[in-house]
């Protein structure tokens, strides 16, 4: 899967605690050039961590980050070809927008009028043209995110990392950003990494997924993998809604759920095994009672603008449906699962796992 | 209705508290010298002010302290905000905490615990150590103020500056300089309004011949009140009251973070210009400070208050190039223990003869070489011989100044003869008698009423004179110390205990005044000069006690001080003959036949002397 000529950032073996608290326990993960990676998870699963091991604000306990072939793992930030745009913005207040652009050029020796080009062509790229002799904290959160950006990629790093950068805007900015951040990323040919705790987000943008939970790398994919995919029950239900139920795999292609036994396609998990399985909500046929492999009852029913939402109380079990189709609360239904929506995963086997819990 | 009530509580507690400033301002504008009586509006007093050159060098020394202390504290306690900020919670509790005792500590005790550490790392105290005392309880503040802009601060932009290439230090100065500046320049200016402010902990840490204006108001006050003093302080009171505004005025500025071109324009507009003329005025006192202190011969004198003609020392550093640091105390008890501690090198000093005899017992005096001082040859034998009572071989000491204690009464309001302490137990004169408010004088009186030793440690003498003089008190007046003088001239008391040298001058002002030496005799002082034994410039101190044995010399301190002279020659150079033959100033071996000198009893004797004249006080 993974295209090892273009490999440009390698995490080897890192490890990292704070305290008695285990952040990083070996982590492995390439990432290739021109990628568009997001790092996913609850807050606390490392996945800033990760990045702050790449920008250099901290040191692993162990391990090794290569960058584009070369160890460095203890060069300072200011010596790393990367940039950084951070959660909070983290604007210079004190220093106009033009100001703020030019930080980093200044810095590098770059001549004046490379300067004024750059910070113009910046200010388009990220639409706020005009916006140089503005102080940075009469900006709105989303202006202010786009100079951000802007003072980052003006210094053409082959990485941008993006620590939660739409965390603290609104809803509707947050997905009219996305999209920007799509454009830039297309416009620029460069490497973002991206840390969200948001999935919708990560599904949106992102080439890889990394799910990260307590340290470990849960699943890395595309965003069809991750979704359709989960290889376990923490990204599951981390991403996206899920019906996650214990199962036995009574042999290749058919597994028994709740007591029903239900066609599936999943092969080699070998005989009356115990295993999880996952549906998907929008993967449940409701149809009449007869027609169904189980029998239950409408308990819950609510219009959420593109389908209905609904439970259905059969054999002991809420399971979650959508469909576009209402069911009348009290209604008796059956219950139809195509046998490829049916995900079975492995009951987790280490404590650590084990510890990954459902109830997020 | 409540309204009013509410201004008028405001309005009264803001008299009370701005009540005295407000005199003291109104007073330094007074044209006439008395308290009491309003002469006109006048600008001289700071004029004088201004021409005093110790007074100046005071306040050149107190801006230098508070500039540099300031600024020293400013950096490092800066550097430690950054330190403690980045600690973790617990930790940086703990030194906040640690930081802010020093700020809550006693003035008093963190005088004396520095001065105690200077001495026991040997420094000398002077002009460093009080600008180390500065420094120490300044950082405090500093920290004080810098510390919630470092929290304010959001600590990625440091980071975001570092990962835009920036070296830690050009962050630092770029990025978390920039936002935390408001608190380190609020925290130098209080720092500076704290060192301004300081009188204690530089009382304490100071040494000979350096002043701030804070001491030397309070060494000016001792003396007696000046107009210009009132003026001094009327400035000191409003260059805080303006630091404290600007102080107030910058951290809000901040807050509104709105206007944020506005603050910027505040800082640059105000603040630095402010800084600006601090550091030039400072430059340029720095200089005049460091002109003032040329040359490296020096004798370091440390005398009483108004104990010498100002011009006598002039003249000897005209005639020898030695400079001379001058240094005041106010009774031998202060005087003692800064000698014993051995913090302060003086190298002559003037202690009366029972403290003598204590630095001679305790090893303090070193023994002078009298090579070097012939001008003893015109100190009068009576006087040497007066001296052996607390310098046995006369080896460590010359005398400067002697006195008797005696009556001083009024012709007019007294008829029977003065000629015995008696007559302040005779009941006619109930209410017009003052008596000193010391044990060792007030007991000097009832002992030798009684023919005992003024010296004496007889319990039952004791106890007599004790008795005595709770009979006497329904009698007195008052027990003052200073006062009797003025009383005395104003008509206000017919009998008073007085000394000597006072005695002369308040027959210059009320010539009804007459001074006698009862017959039972009576308490002769001598003040000597000795050098002690940790003087860096002996030689300079031996010159300098020879200077003033000179017959010229020792008659002008005699003009200016008033007291008596044991110098032959100078009284033989006194023109006006009702002086040179005068029984008061120059009482003759037979008035002095039965008078004794105080001597130091011990501890044990000396707390029952003042337990005697405690119950005295208290009947």
């Amino acid at each position: 899967m993974l295209n090892t000529q273009n490999i440009l950032i390698d995490f080897k073996n890192i490890s990292k605690t704070y305290g008695n608290n285990l952040v990083l326990d070996e982590l492995n993960l390439s990432i290739k050039e021109n990628e568009f990676l997001t790092l996913l998870g609850p807050s606390g699963c490392g996945k800033t961590t990760t990045l702050r091991i790449l920008g250099g604000f901290e040191k692993p306990d162990q391990g090794q980050v290569i960058f584009d072939g070369k160890d460095i793992t203890s060069l300072p930030p200011n010596k790393r070809n990367l940039n950084t745009v951070f959660q909070k913005y983290a604007l210079f207040t004190h220093m106009t927008i033009a100001e703020n652009i030019a930080f980093g050029l200044k810095i590098s020796g770059k001549s004046k009028t490379y300067i004024d080009d750059k910070i113009k062509y910046a200010l388009k790229l990220v639409n706020l043209d005009g916006f140089e002799d503005r102080q940075a904290d009469s900006l709105s959160g989303g202006q202010q995110q786009r100079i951000a950006i802007a003072r980052a990629i003006v210094n053409e790093p082959k990485v941008l990392l993006l620590d939660e950068p739409l965390g603290a805007l609104d809803l509707k900015l947050r997905q009219d950003m996305s999209y920007e951040l799509i454009r830039l990323k297309n416009e620029l040919g460069i490497t973002f990494i991206y840390v969200t705790h948001d999935q919708e987000e990560a599904l949106t943008m992102s080439d890889t997924i990394v799910v990260m939970n307590q340290g470990y790398i849960q699943q890395m994919g595309t965003p069809e993998d991750i979704y359709n995919e989960p290889q376990n029950a923490f990204v599951a239900d981390f991403i996206g809604e899920s019906n996650i139920l214990p199962a036995i795999m009574i042999e290749d292609k058919l597994v028994e759920i709740l007591g029903a036994r239900f066609a599936c396609v999943d092969i080699g998990f070998g005989k009356n095994k115990p295993v999880d399985v996952v549906i998907r909500p929008e993967d449940i046929d409701l149809v009449k009672p007869e027609e169904g492999t189980i029998q239950g009852r409408v308990t819950h029913l609510i219009f959420k603008g593109v389908h209905y939402e609904m439970e259905v109380m059969a054999n002991g079990y809420e399971w979650l449906v959508h469909s576009t189709d209402m069911v009348e609360v009290g209604q008796e239904v059956g219950i139809h699962v195509d046998p490829y929506d049916i995900q079975i995963m492995n009951k987790p086997e280490s404590e650590d796992e084990e510890a990954v819990g459902i109830n997020e | 209705m409540r309204n009013t009530f509410r201004k008028i509580y405001l309005a009264l507690i803001l008299i009370l508290l701005y009540a005295p400033i407000a005199t003291l301002i109104v007073l330094s504008f007074n044209s006439s010298k008395t308290r009491s009586k309003w002469g006109g509006f006048t600008g001289k007093w700071y004029i004088s002010l201004f021409q005093d050159t110790s007074i100046m060098n005071a306040l050149y020394t107190t801006l230098i302290i508070a500039f540099v202390s300031a600024l020293v504290a400013t950096i490092i306690g800066t550097a430690a905000s950054i330190g403690i900020n980045t600690m973790q919670a617990r930790s940086r509790t703990f030194f906040m905490t640690v930081t802010n005792i020093p700020m809550l500590n006693a003035d008093i005790v963190t005088g004396i615990s520095l001065m105690l550490l200077f001495i026991a790392c040997r420094f000398t105290l002077g002009f460093s150590t009080i600008l180390l005392a500065h420094i120490t309880f300044n950082i405090p503040y500093v920290i004080l103020s810098v510390m919630p802009k470092l929290k304010q601060t959001n600590k990625s932009t440091y980071e975001a500056a570092l990962d835009l290439g920036a070296s830690p230090v050009y962050a630092f100065m770029k990025v978390v300089f920039p936002d935390i500046l408001p608190g380190v320049l609020s925290g130098f200016l209080l720092a500076f309004t704290m060192s301004l402010d300081d009188f204690i902990i530089t009382h304490f840490t100071k040494g000979p011949g350096v002043d701030t204006l804070s001491t030397k108001i309070y060494s000016e006050v001792r003396k007696g009140i000046k107009p210009e003093m009132y003026a001094l302080s009327t400035l000191l009171f409003v260059s805080v009251l303006l630091l404290m505004l600007l102080i107030n005025m910058s951290p809000k500025d901040t807050k509104t973070a709105k206007h944020k071109v506005f603050n910027k324009a505040m800082i640059f507009g105000r603040v630095i210009p402010v800084s600006m003329i601090l550091i030039i005025v400072s430059g340029g006192i720095f200089y005049h400070v460091e002109s003032g202190q040329s040359g490296s011969e020096q004798v370091v004198v440390y005398n009483w208050g108004e104990y010498i003609d100002p011009d006598v020392i002039d003249i000897f550093e005209e005639e020898t190039g030695i400079h001379v640091v001058y240094e005041e105390f106010e009774t031998n008890e202060i005087m003692y223990p800064k000698i014993q501690s051995g913090a302060i090198a003086y190298d002559v000093v003037c202690p009366s003869d029972y403290m003598i005899q204590r630095m001679i017992e305790n090893n303090l005096l070193a023994k002078i070489d009298f090579d070097n001082v012939p001008n003893i040859a015109n100190i009068d034998p009576d006087y040497l011989e007066q001296s052996t009572s607390f310098d046995p071989t006369n080896e460590y000491s010359v005398p400067y100044c002697f006195g008797t204690v005696g009556i001083l009464y009024n012709k007019t309001m007294v008829s029977d003869p003065v000629d015995s302490w008696d007559i302040l137990w005779n009941e006619k004169y109930n209410d017009n008698i003052l008596m000193q408010d010391s044990v060792r004088d007030a007991f000097a009186v009832a002992l030798k009423r009684n023919g005992a030793s003024l010296n004496s440690t007889d319990v039952s003498e004791l106890q007599k004179a004790m008795n005595d003089l709770i009979k006497e008190k329904p009698l007195v007046q008052a027990y003052v110390i200073d006062q009797v003088r003025d009383k005395m001239i104003g008509n206000e008391a017919a009998l008073g205990v007085i000394y000597s040298g006072e005695a002369i001058y308040t027959q210059q002002e009320n010539p009804d005044l007459e001074y006698v030496i009862p017959k039972e005799g009576s308490n002769v002082w001598i003040d000597s000069w000795v050098i002690p034994k940790n003087a860096e410039n002996k030689e300079n101190a031996e010159a300098f006690i020879n200077f003033l044995c000179r017959g010229d010399i020792a008659l002008k301190n005699f003009e200016y001080i008033t007291y008596s002279t044991p110098n032959k020659a100078a009284r033989e150079l006194i023109e006006d003959e009702s002086i040179r033959n005068s029984s008061i100033a120059f009482p003759t071996a037979e008035d002095l036949k039965d008078c004794e000198t105080y001597r130091f009893l011990g501890d044990d004797v000396d707390s029952y002397y003042n337990e005697l004249w405690n119950k005295v006080k208290a009947s």
